[in-house]
């Protein structure tokens, strides 16, 4: 059987279920109310858009450097680092964004609050990114290190041609997966007032009671983000396979 | 005749099972929703206990119906949702009766009047409610409630801050983050005597409005006992006590400035 037909029955049994759910609870349908307010939906999926991008850019860039930290030898550098990803990982993300952005951000002065929310969430994944990163640089074996030694590479060479192209094809699946929670985890930029996607779907709710007709939408919102992103992490693994010794 | 093994047996576990589900039906517990976050109306004490006016009038509802009651406590713009969908029998949680609302569920007769003021903060120009809708002004509500209705419909200048809780909506105002909260006039007050340096509050309602319990369209049978219920309560001057035993400064200080607050 070739693959897509078999992910297209399995897709269409698991709607066909849930439709059946939907018909037993007899459920009534207002999509009146939720059309009116598409508009409100679309802006939403855009901020969250907006604010996912720049948050994936930044906790990539923020979990390399502190995976790099965490493997340092100075002890004063890895103590840091080791600190911000406990920290960060061992407490709730809500938690975070309303002392971030209530305490930390009001002391410091920074009143934007999209801002402070990409920035939070940015370092709540970045945590996350830290360890992966770091359990894929980990994972390259001494002697490796050695060999590229031994033939007169010099550290930043041993980094970018022997120690990088391995680590990146270790960490690529946990790394996708870390990142598409991080578009999902962007629905409690909601809490400082954020107009997301999330956000949206529950004012509308607010306003037409019609709490299923906001929500599947807001999931195929989700899903039309995270899919693609699944898709690319996919084509990605394929590139960097090589036969391993 | 009954051509089973065990006629008398039998009719006695049908018998049984009838008096079961009878009583059963009428011990029914009647769930009420809330949303435990609203002192002194909806709270809990210092051991975790549902405490409250709200939970007074829970408790005293059971009574009249003769059924025990199981209080849910569900988070505010939820609460219709649970109602429709079955999981409460009834909503007492400082609700607003709107005709929005009464689209979706059924209102008692309201029991409390009070209305929409402002929690303003203390460097804001704000000083009323028509002040609010100008470019430049940004507007603090909690999801789901008659002030998020308000500034959906009537500010359209304003930015709105739509927010999930009443702490947060408080700290823009007292932070200087937002202009003014629009909240009801008791928790303005309440809110304000907290906050005396940050925050300023305008009590005397702009738009009054009415609390009402929840119920579900169609469950007439429900809505005449409370409406009974409530009848009965306030003859028996249940409304009076529940204000003294809650709210006595705050009937003091609003009944000393003419601004409704009637329990």
């Amino acid at each position: 059987m070739p693959r897509w037909l078999a992910h297209l029955i399995v897709v269409a049994l698991f709607a066909a279920g849930i439709a059946l759910a939907f018909w037993r609870v007899g459920y009534a349908w207002n999509w009146a109310g939720v059309w009116d307010y598409r508009q409100k939906f679309v802006q939403g999926w855009l901020t969250t858009v907006g604010l996912s991008l720049a948050a994936l850019v930044a906790s990539i860039a923020i979990g390399g450097g502190a995976a790099f930290m965490l493997r340092s030898r100075r002890p004063l550098v890895e103590a840091a680092a080791r600190t911000y990803v406990e920290l960060i990982r061992g407490t709730p993300l809500l938690v975070q964004l309303l002392i971030g952005f209530y305490v930390v951000a009001s002391a410091v002065g920074l009143e934007n609050r999209y801002v402070v929310g990409v920035a939070v969430l940015a370092l709540f994944s970045g945590a996350y990114m830290a360890e992966i990163i770091r359990g894929g640089l980990d994972a390259i074996p001494k002697a490796q290190l050695d060999s590229a030694r031994a033939i007169g590479l010099t550290p930043d060479q041993t980094l970018r041609l022997v120690v990088l192209p391995q680590a990146v094809r270790i960490v690529l699946p946990a790394v996708a997966g870390q990142l598409v929670s991080l578009i999902k985890d962007s629905s409690l930029l909601s809490v400082i007032a954020i107009s997301e996607f999330t956000l949206a779907a529950q004012e509308v709710n607010s306003f037409t009671y019609s709490t299923l007709e906001s929500y599947l939408p807001l999931a195929a919102g989700y899903l039309a983000l995270t899919l693609p992103l699944a898709a690319v992490s996919r084509w990605l693994e394929r590139r960097f396979r090589y036969e391993a010794a | 005749m009954m051509h089973t093994r065990f006629p008398v047996l039998r009719s006695c576990l049908v018998s049984l099972l009838c008096l079961a589900a009878t009583t059963a039906a009428a011990a029914e517990p009647l769930r009420v929703g809330m949303e435990l976050s609203y002192p002194p109306f909806e709270m809990t004490d210092a051991q975790g206990k549902p405490t409250g006016v709200s939970v007074r009038l829970a408790e005293g509802l059971g009574r009249h119906l003769g059924r025990e009651v199981r209080i849910e406590n569900i988070a505010f713009d939820g609460l219709i949702t649970a109602l429709k969908t079955r999981k409460i029998d009834c909503i007492i949680s400082s609700l607003t009766a709107t005709p929005e609302r009464a689209r979706s569920i059924a209102f008692s007769e309201p029991y409390l009047r009070t209305g929409l003021a402002l929690l303003v903060a203390v460097k804001s120009p704000v000083e009323s409610a028509a002040d609010l809708d100008a470019p430049g002004r940004i507007v603090a509500v909690k999801k789901g409630t008659t002030g998020h209705q308000y500034a959906a419909t009537s500010l359209r200048k304003a930015r709105v801050l739509v927010l999930d809780r009443e702490s947060s909506a408080v700290l823009e105002v007292a932070q200087g983050k937002a202009d003014a909260f629009i909240y009801d006039s008791l928790s303005v007050y309440q809110n304000h005597r907290r906050h005396p340096d940050t925050t300023r509050a305008l009590l005397r309602p702009f738009r009054e409005e009415t609390w009402a319990i929840g119920l579900r369209l169609g469950d007439d049978e429900l809505r005449d006992a409370v409406n009974e219920f409530l009848k009965t309560f306030r003859e028996e001057g249940g409304f009076e006590k529940l204000g003294d035993e809650f709210l006595p400064e705050e009937k003091a200080f609003f009944k000393a400035r003419g601004i409704p607050f009637v329990l």
